[in-house]
């Protein structure tokens, strides 16, 4: 049987031009599944490790527009929450590369790493940083990309704030977390608050809590949208992650359209996979008629044509996903994280994936063989063997 | 099978063989040193075989009678699409007869269900076609392997019986080529190693020097000369080669369907 899978992978040999073609083909497809589905699971994995106890609260209409400062000790005060933090959308832009793109946020400094405890910062730089009025965290990745290091200055052009903005770098954050952005530039809430007035002034962009108890975050919520029904500005309330699968049911458009265009890319491999077996199903005819000639019968020959085709599936599969692997890993992915971090924090290819992937090769290429070697096993060895003369 | 007749085939000859496997006799050809007189090993009783083209039928074979003795060395002969290969299909049991008896080492081949036919061709016939029909990508030994995959053998038994089939050839030294690195004469000889090496019953010739040059062919023929004298395997051999018929013991002439 063994024996039987060795000869049939044998054949693969015999076109070399063929297999060749045939393996890019697979490969550059199953590249493409791989990537296409690590983009959909990238996507969700932001909204499955999103924290649960962290419930957000921004203005009801949109959250470009701001809250009142004192919102936020009235989320406070709502039993259940257990530490609360606002902050800004800040909107800052580096002078020289402005296409370089980053979340900037005014936050409260006191409590910001409270409720993001997860974004993790050295008792040192945290003491520095809070005691410096020009002091910025910002995540290692982009302090990385920049070059920035401790006690470097950094001016940045605000687009939302006009004017140039000097900062102080005063320590990173990384992320213990994959739902998290490791380049986040963070800074004094005061800072930019101290430069405003008239309506902008004492304005928060919305208000971030953790809730003592994460199976009741959605009751909590509501009893913080209470709070507000009366005034002037109503909020919406809700869990980090049902925001995040809010925010994904958006594009659940452009998800659908993913996940169809993997399917297509399958059934284009189908495709290529399914002609060179059935080429080479045809052309070795009489050799499976040999082979039933000498005692082989019918299912032998299915199995011979279905471990050949199963062969150029795992070799398939196997240079997809070693093309893929590394390429996703340690160049796509790290672009994407350095600069679409704040959409896909974590963008690498999971292992399930990569199974995933040489385990479909192989289906694919053993269900391409079905009807060849159906057809095969069905060669008339008087037929196949008859020569004229 | 409980067909088999093997039993007349243990005792052993002391006849010197001209092969190199003579030094070391292998197992698997025991030669017998009178195979049975006049014993059938092939019966052929009324045999007719019909092809339909289309609504059209085309009776190749007409009530042929046949018997061929154990151990016989026969030639048949006859003009193209005499229906020569459909004979040597039936006696190979790639194909039932459409009426008549057809009785092979013991077994009624028109009886036979596909398994059971596969089953019977794996034990008793060794095939031997015109145009060698050896797989490409396997070396001559692992081609002739391939009948002992069909059974129980060890890895380390099948490549010693390939080995020796080889040898029994004069292939000893070209074991490990391909078949595009061997001579047409030398694809012909392990295409016989193959047909030999599960020792079977009858060897089914269908012109097997059609493709050779005449030196090569006469080797051939030697050779097969040699497995019926030696190895006392019954041959029968298709061939529009007076010098090849010349070897056979027996020549046989079909014609319109019938033997002459
Ligand atoms: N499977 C088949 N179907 C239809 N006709 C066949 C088939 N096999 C053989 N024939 C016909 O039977 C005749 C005898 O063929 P064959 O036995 O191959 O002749 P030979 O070997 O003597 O040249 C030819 O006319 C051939 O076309
Ligand atoms: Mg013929």
């Amino acid at each position: 049987m063994i024996r039987l899978f060795l000869i049939a992978a044998r054949n693969l040999k015999r076109s070399w031009f063929r297999t060749t073609f045939t393996v890019a083909g697979s490969a550059v497809a199953l590249v493409a599944f791989i990537m296409l589905r690590t983009v959909l699971w990238a996507w969700s994995a932001a909204a499955e490790y999103a924290a649960q106890d962290r419930i957000g609260t921004r203005h009801k209409v949109t959250f470009i527009m701001p809250l009142p400062l004192r919102y936020a000790d009235d989320v406070r005060a709502v039993p259940g929450v257990k530490q609360a933090t606002y902050m800004n959308w800040f909107g800052a832009k580096i002078p020289t590369q402005p296409d370089e793109f980053f979340a900037s946020m005014a936050v409260e400094s006191k409590t910001f790493f409270d409720v993001y405890d997860e974004m993790v910062v050295s008792p040192e730089d945290k003491a520095r940083w809070l005691a410096d009025k020009k002091g910025a965290i910002v995540g290692h990745v982009l302090a990385k990309k920049m070059g920035w290091k401790v006690g470097d200055k950094v001016v940045l052009e605000g687009t939302i704030y006009p004017g140039d903005w000097e900062f102080i770098i005063d320590g990173v954050y990384k992320a213990s977390r994959r739902s998290i952005d490791d380049s986040e530039f963070l800074f004094h809430w005061d800072y930019l608050n101290d430069t405003l007035t008239g309506e902008e002034k004492d304005t928060i962009g919305w208000v971030t809590s953790r809730v003592t108890d994460s199976s009741r975050s959605a009751d909590i919520s509501k009893e913080i949208d209470r709070v507000f029904d009366e005034r002037d500005t109503q909020t919406v309330t809700m869990s980090e992650r049902a925001m995040n699968v809010s925010f994904m049911a958006g594009f659940s458009a452009l998800l659908t359209a993913l996940d169809v265009v993997s399917i297509v890319i399958l059934g284009i491999m189908l495709l290529v996979l399914g002609n060179t077996i059935a080429m080479g199903v045809r052309e070795r005819t009489k050799e499976y008629a040999v082979l039933r000639a000498i005692g082989f019968e019918p299912w032998h020959v299915r199995f011979f044509v279905v471990a050949e085709a199963a062969t150029l599936g795992i070799v398939s599969g196997v240079v997809g996903v070693g093309v893929a692997y590394p390429f996703v890993n340690n160049v796509l992915g790290r672009a994407i994280e350095e600069n679409m971090g704040a959409m896909f924090p974590y963008f690498r290819v999971e292992p399930s994936i990569a199974v995933l992937a040489i385990g479909i090769a192989i289906a694919l290429a053993a269900l391409a063989s079905l009807i060849p070697s159906i057809q095969a096993g069905r060669v008339s060895v008087t037929d196949a063997l008859r020569r004229v003369g | 099978m409980s067909t088999e007749p093997t039993n007349e085939r243990e005792s052993k000859s002391n006849r010197a063989s001209p092969s190199a496997a003579a030094d070391d006799e292998p197992a698997q050809y025991r030669k017998s040193a009178s195979p049975e007189k006049g014993k059938a090993i092939i019966e052929m009783a009324g045999v007719t075989k019909t092809f339909f083209r289309g609504k059209e039928p085309l009776t190749v074979l007409d009530g042929l009678s046949l018997s061929i003795e154990e151990g016989a060395f026969e030639a048949l002969m006859g003009p193209s699409g005499s229906g020569k290969s459909t004979l040597l299909n039936l006696i190979a049991g790639l194909d039932r007869p459409t009426s008549g008896k057809a009785t092979i080492a013991g077994n009624d081949i028109g009886a036979m269900s596909d398994g059971e036919l596969a089953k019977f061709r794996a034990r008793h016939i060794g095939f031997i076609f015109q145009s060698y029909n050896l797989m490409p990508v396997l070396t001559a030994r692992e081609n002739v392997e391939l009948p002992l995959l069909l059974t129980k053998l060890s890895s380390a038994e099948r490549r010693k019986r390939a080995e020796t089939a080889l040898r029994v050839t004069g292939l000893d030294d070209r074991m490990d080529h391909y078949p595009r690195q061997l001579s047409g004469g030398q694809e012909q000889r392990v295409a016989i190693a193959r047909a030999i090496v599960h020792d079977p019953t009858i060897l089914v010739c269908d012109e097997p020097t059609g493709d050779l040059d005449r030196k090569s062919a006469d080797d051939i023929l030697e050779l097969l000369t040699k497995l019926n004298v030696d190895f006392k395997k019954t041959i029968l051999m298709v061939t529009h080669d007076p010098a090849a018929a010349e070897r056979a013991t027996i020549t046989r002439h079909l014609n319109k369907g019938k033997l002459e």
